[in-house]
């Protein structure tokens, strides 16, 4: 786990979502190569390591990086516990580096001196990849509605951008929030 | 920048202009996005004409759109020019520089 990455690594960053897969690909730390969500239907876990399968052959990571969902706190399901469990193994079997990162663990990332809303970590990353992620970007959710499948992009762009971490000051020295973040 | 290039970056591209395959696919006069799916995902070289029109789409050059492919074949030239380069010649001097100038320029690409 604590090998060196490489200067500049294929990442695949992996966004498990109650839909399916949401993932997001860089070259080099800062070229996003493709994204996007597997949705999956029937038997969730295998056929979410079989999509996963099918990313890593296709694009040869040199790191994983998922969400920690059995860090202390976490209100993850346990079906989401059990599928971390099982790509980090399948991932450490073909020798690729994994890092899990908390969600409060990107939260303090993207907002250190505060709390910020995923929705607000979406916005800046819609910012940061204008062209490729500002169309899929969702609207902010009501308390009635259910997240948004698309979110499983910015989720797993997030994951990834935690790697290249030159993060975001999302607040000013008062703490009141800059909206143009410095990206 | 320096960085483990993907055979092509179709995919990424297509999805920036917000297309699906199949529309890329009847913008390119073909029938189905099956084949533009085999293209993303390094199964598949396309010709000329249809690296010509992944250009016009993506509004990207046909080098950038296929970086990996482009120094792979870079990469082989530069081999080849650096035999070309130890072969006898027997061209005129003035000629035969100028050769060896493109040949070394190949070489060290």
């Amino acid at each position: 786990m604590n090998q060196k990455i490489p200067k500049h690594p294929r990442i695949l960053a992996i966004a498990l979502t109650t839909v399916g897969v949401g993932f997001a690909i860089f070259e080099g730390r800062e070229v996003l190569v493709n994204w996007g969500v597997k949705t999956i239907e029937g038997d969730k876990n295998s056929m979410s390591v079989l999509r996963i399968k099918d990313l890593i052959a296709q694009y040869q990571p040199n790191l994983v990086v998922l969400e920690e969902t059995s860090a202390y706190g976490t209100k993850r399901s346990s079906r989401t516990q059990a599928l971390t469990k099982k790509i980090v193994a399948l991932v450490k079997r073909d020798k690729i580096q994994v890092r899990l990162f908390s969600a409060t663990e990107i939260r303090k990332a993207f907002f250190p001196e505060g709390e910020g809303t995923k929705q607000e970590i979406a916005e800046i990353i819609a910012k940061r990849f204008p062209e490729e992620l500002a169309h899929r970007l969702p609207p902010k959710r009501r308390a009635w509605q259910r997240e948004d499948t698309r979110m499983g992009i910015f989720d797993a762009v997030a994951l990834a951008l935690m790697i290249t971490f030159k993060p975001f000051p999302a607040r000013s020295k008062s703490g009141k929030r800059i909206q143009e973040a410095k990206l | 920048m320096i960085s483990p290039q993907s055979k092509n970056y179709l995919q990424s591209n297509r999805k920036r202009l917000a297309l699906f395959q199949d529309e890329v696919a009847f913008l390119m006069g073909k029938r189905g996005g099956a084949k533009i799916s085999r293209y993303e995902r390094f199964e598949l070289e396309p010709g000329l004409r249809t690296a010509l029109a992944f250009e016009v789409i993506y509004k990207r050059s046909v080098s950038e759109l296929f970086d990996g492919l482009y120094h792979e074949v870079e990469k082989e030239i530069a081999k080849r020019a650096k035999i070309l380069n130890h072969r006898k010649d027997r061209k005129p001097r003035e000629t035969a520089a100028r050769k060896r100038e493109t040949l070394n320029a190949l070489a060290t690409a």
